[in-house]
């Protein structure tokens, strides 16, 4: 990539509110932070996706032990259906099991799939079908597929 | 490998066709949908022209003998993999022993279409002949032994490939990428052929402003169509001539046929006009019983129509290699 690449995209950066753009090319990985101020290890865990790792997502508010959502791997538009199916892949209530698809990723032609962290009852989907979402976001509420206590 | 379980007839081995070999009158053949096929050998990194197994009867059913990639697209069948349901224009994986089952499509369904393609990673192992692995039925050569699938064969996979081929993705289906439809109906784009001024104007208005209906004699060879009588000026009788699939011919009854991927290389029909090339999936998905309509073109439409079909299966090889490269990288 050139640096008159570079510039003219951190030119079109700066009229978003876009806080980090990074490009994978199989020449090259680029990637551009408006605010240096973020600390780099929080940044490289929430790239890599690991989903486990502490963060904001973890932080537990009640007996219901907290689990990760379904998130994006890819910036895409969010589809809780089959483009050829009007049936949800996952509604709220289907038990899953870890790396079941619970919805699906439409890159232009492309299709992936949004895949259950682990294996538990899709919550709600927090994301509308069609919506497009960025890199990252939290797309599949799941909830633990233990029964509820008998006291609740 | 693979091995077919279920008795269902018509299943053949399909690449995008046998073409330059009319000069000795050996016709086309070739996926009905090839669309549907080079999209789906695209999923598995496998040539666009990669050998696949075109179903149009359901259910159908086979065994993996071993590992194996595999992509289906075309018609959405409801498929499953033992008892696991698996999304349609998608690459899969299965094990030794799992057993695939696609079942009829839904008349309801989105997209009403009537073929689906299975394809394997590396594609069919079948030999080339005449430089094509597709199924030449009238000559009985090419594909698996010449001749539909019976139960009880077994197909190669040229490079199952399983762990070496990222599978778990898919496509958006051109059907709904690219849609043609006239009035809620199914359409394709057409060319007046030679004779078609020899009909007459109430008949070519006709066809351009009715519907067809795909009766139930249609087939690979060509699709014998119900509508309008197309009656001519005066009557005709021609020579024999050379036919390629898309021409749709008309016979003394004033009824069509669209010669399809199975035409014989030869015909005497007065041709009314051909089916664009580009369009030519779209009828070779349209099922029997359903209803078609035809748009006027012209050469150079028609032509451009063949490019945006280029371009998105450019598209779709451009993104499927792009995420292959990026799993192999994770």
């Amino acid at each position: 990539m050139m640096i008159a690449e570079l510039q003219q995209l951190a030119a079109s950066l700066a009229g978003t509110d876009i806080g980090l753009l990074e490009l994978r090319t199989p020449h090259g990985h680029v990637r551009l932070r408006r605010d240096g101020a973020a600390p780099e290890n929080y940044l490289l865990e929430e790239l890599q996706g690991h989903a486990g790792a502490p963060g904001p997502l973890s932080v537990a508010t009640s007996t219901v032990p907290a689990m990760p959502p379904a998130v994006a791997s890819s910036v895409g538009v969010f589809l809780h259906h089959h483009p050829l199916r009007g049936t949800p892949l996952a509604p709220p209530g289907t038990g899953v099991q870890a790396g079941q698809t619970v919805g699906l990723l439409q890159i232009g032609a492309l299709l992936l799939p949004v895949a259950a962290p682990q294996a538990g009852v899709v919550a709600s989907m927090l994301q509308a079908h069609g919506s497009l979402v960025g890199y990252g976001t939290a797309l599949v509420e799941l909830h633990p597929s233990m029964p509820p206590a008998a006291d609740a | 490998m693979i091995e077919v379980l279920s008795s269902t007839a018509l299943s053949t081995v399909q690449d995008l066709g046998r073409t330059g070999s009319l000069r000795w009158g050996v016709g086309t053949a070739g996926a009905m949908d090839p669309l549907a096929l080079a999209a789906g050998n695209l999923l598995l990194g496998n040539e666009a022209n990669a050998a696949a197994i075109e179903v149009p009867v359901f259910p159908f059913v086979a065994r993996f003998a071993e590992d194996c990639a595999f992509a289906l697209t075309g018609a959405d069948c409801a498929a499953r993999l033992d008892d696991q349901p698996l999304l349609p224009w998608w690459a899969h994986q299965a094990r030794a022993g799992q057993v695939l089952t696609l079942a009829a499509p839904q008349p309801a369904a989105v997209w009403r279409a009537s073929r689906a393609y299975l394809c394997l990673g590396g594609g069919v192992d079948v030999p080339e002949v005449l430089g094509s692995r597709s199924t030449q039925l009238r000559g009985a050569f090419g594909g698996h032994e010449g001749r539909a699938l019976r139960q009880g064969d077994v197909l190669r996979a040229a490079a199952p490939g399983m762990d070496t081929c990222p599978t778990g993705f898919g496509l958006v289906p051109p059907a709904l990428a690219l849609p043609l439809q006239v009035d809620g109906v199914a359409a394709m784009r057409v060319l007046p052929a030679a004779e078609y001024l020899c009909y007459q104007e109430a008949s070519r208005a006709a066809f351009w402003a009715g519907e067809w209906k795909i009766t139930p004699q249609s087939d690979r060879y060509g699709y014998r169509l119900a509508g309008e009588t197309l009656t001519p000026i005066q009557p005709m009788e021609l020579r024999s001539h050379g036919i390629v699939p898309g021409v749709i011919q008309v016979p003394s009854g004033g009824q069509p046929i669209i010669q399809m991927r199975d035409a014989q290389p030869s015909g005497g029909y007065p041709k009314f006009g051909t089916v664009i090339e580009a369009d030519l999936w779209r009828l070779g998905q349209a099922p029997i019983g359903s209803r078609v309509r035809f748009i006027e073109t012209t050469w150079d439409d028609a032509v451009a129509a063949l490019g945006e079909l280029q371009g998105w299966l450019d598209e779709v090889r451009r993104l499927a290699g792009l995420h292959r490269w990026q799993r192999g990288r994770n």
